[in-house]
């Protein structure tokens, strides 16, 4: 390659970056812009609990609320078990059987999310329905099993990688000092791929947080808190099957519009700061093996 | 060799982007059914021109109407003032195409088990949250399954205008909030203690419509006559909106429809025709 192709290379991959970095800024500038309405108009009552546009009323507490806590059922689910999916398919399964394994693991991640949503109101809801004796299947519980089975081959992909990555020294040398598997899984190989762990956590955090589909038909909509507020029974309301649900019938310009974008707004600046932890995360780990 | 490659693929992208003529159309899922097909048809006698039919309720086709979105709004309710103040340049145009009623409906095992008919009353204080459980109209043992619609769709409207008095009405009972038509049905049919709101033509063995009793005793059932002669009390107009006078394909388009075989599509769907 000769100079100036290089300097062409050079500028060309500064180019893309430039324009990678400036869609994130001008999408949370759009965002910040349209949502300064309700902010200036609404104010403080943005955060009370009746959400009613006809009579200018736009609290999204109770949206904030289903969001948290179907994203926590998500995690409480998918993390112990992805993780010891993980454990499995990099530790204990014969060599020639992990890529057919991770391939099929890996195809659960390409299905369309409203083919899970279908599959909720479908079967799903109904299969809750009669097991705990519900009016309806359509609950925040419903929402975060889905949500659960969603980020499960994130969670197992990035843990099996993070696993699998550790040079074969330290697996070497446990075993050279006597340790059982279990030993060596718990006490050498957890500790040291710790910090990829908990970024393939806070990714999968990322990926509950913004699905909107599959939660918005198996949620139920009802834009309340439930009465004792840990009852995942009963229907509930995220920012994402809100927004996905009323969006389209609010117009440009109008302050219900820019409330929506205010929640909106709260949920690009979370999963923001979630990335920017998780990335401060894996600076910080000292990289034994390097 | 690779020039003209790339120069022939280029040719054939340019040459397969043809203009058509394309009409879009967006709005109530109610009336939904009815423009689809007549789409068809007229996509039919009309292979130049091309028609998009979405759906997504009666306040979106009005939304995406008056931001010169799409071509012609489908809507099952009246036009709101808001809206009209919304918009105040875009010169709705509203043109019937037939009529309908909005029905109380329940699942198919409450209507066996002997709640025919309620009151408008009865009905409001379901979805006031006052009553729980059939049990207190007089049916089985069960907790009502209070289905409710989004705020912006036509169905909800007509019905929360007789019903609650106030077409943009809260309805503090419901228990969950659904979408089109055909969310909602699927909804009543999965339960078997739900009520809910449904357009007359989406009713089946095993979502049933309610008799309305009336304040003198009268029940009057949900069928196309009681529509016609005005006796159901929750009756509205089919309606497509356009932006000022419709002229040239989209005139032809809505001429169709309020032709012979348009009104025989709108018959087929369930609904009663606009000229009777």
């Amino acid at each position: 390659m000769s100079k100036s192709t290089a300097k062409i290379g050079k500028s060309y991959v500064l180019a893309s970056t430039i324009i990678s970095a400036l869609i994130i800024v001008l999408v949370f500038i759009i965002l910040v812009a349209n949502s300064w309405q309700a902010v200036t108009e609404v104010g403080w009552n943005l955060f009370s609990l009746r959400w009613n546009a006809p009579s200018d009323e736009f609290g999204i507490l109770s949206m904030c609320f289903g969001t948290a806590i179907v994203t926590l059922i998500a995690l409480v689910l998918a993390v112990p078990l992805g993780i010891l999916t993980a454990i499995f398919t990099s530790e204990m399964l014969p060599s020639k059987l992990r890529i057919p394994v991770k391939s099929l693991l890996e195809l659960l991640a390409g299905i369309p999310s409203i083919i899970y949503g279908l599959i909720g109101i479908a079967f799903f809801a109904i299969w809750l329905q009669g097991f705990f004796q519900l009016q309806s299947g359509r609950t925040i519980l419903t929402a975060g099993f889905l949500l659960a089975i969603m980020i499960l081959p994130t969670i197992i992909t990035l843990v099996d990688d993070a696993l699998h990555n550790i040079p074969k020294q330290y697996h070497e040398a446990s075993l050279g000092l006597g340790l059982y598997k279990y030993e060596i899984i718990k006490n050498t190989l957890l500790p040291i791929a710790k910090a990829d762990i908990y970024g393939a956590i806070l990714l999968a955090f990322g990926r509950a947080l913004g699905e909107t589909m599959a939660v918005m038909l198996v949620i139920g909509s009802i834009d309340k808190i439930p009465s004792p507020f840990f009852d995942v029974l009963s229907p509930g309301q995220t920012i994402t099957s809100k927004l996905g649900r009323e969006i389209a019938e609010t117009s440009f310009g109008s302050v219900h519009f820019s409330a929506m974008i205010f929640m909106g707004l709260l949920l690009f600046s979370l999963v923001l700061v979630i990335t920017l932890i998780a990335q401060r995360a894996n600076k910080k780990r000292i990289r034994l093996y390097e | 060799m690779k020039f003209i490659f790339s120069l022939s693929l280029i040719a054939i992208l340019l040459f397969s982007c043809t203009k058509k003529e394309s009409i879009n159309i967006s709005g109530s899922t109610t009336v939904l059914p009815v423009i689809s097909n007549a789409a068809d048809a007229f996509k039919k006698a009309h292979p130049d021109v091309d028609i998009i039919v979405n759906a997504g309720g009666s306040g979106v086709g009005m939304n995406q109407l008056g931001e010169e979105k799409t071509d012609i709004g489908m809507i099952s309710r009246d036009i709101t003032d808001e809206e009209k103040t919304k918009y105040p340049n875009a010169n709705f145009n509203v043109i019937a195409i037939g009529k309908d009623a909005v029905v109380a409906v329940v699942s198919s095992e409450i209507y066996d088990a002997g709640i025919t008919e309620l009151t408008i009353a009865q009905l409001a204080s379901i979805y006031k949250g006052e009553v729980k459980n059939w049990k207190e109209l007089g049916g089985p043992d069960k907790e009502i399954l209070c289905v409710d619609k989004e705020a912006s769709r036509g169905t909800r409207h007509v019905f929360m205008e007789i019903v609650l008095g106030d077409k943009e009405a809260e309805a503090p009972g419901a228990d969950l909030v659904l979408g089109s038509n055909n969310e909602e049905q699927t909804a009543i049919v999965q339960s078997d203690a739900a009520i809910g709101m449904l357009s007359n033509a989406w009713l089946n063995d095993d979502v049933k419509g309610l008799n309305i009793k009336m304040s003198d005793s009268t029940s009057i059932e949900p069928t196309l006559a009681n529509i016609i002669n005005g006796t159901y009390p929750i009756t509205r107009d089919l309606e497509i909106v356009t932006r000022g006078e419709p002229t040239g394909m989209i005139k032809q388009f809505i001429d169709f429809v309020l032709g012979a075989e348009g009104q025989n599509m709108v018959e087929e769907a369930g609904y009663v025709k606009i000229n009777r």
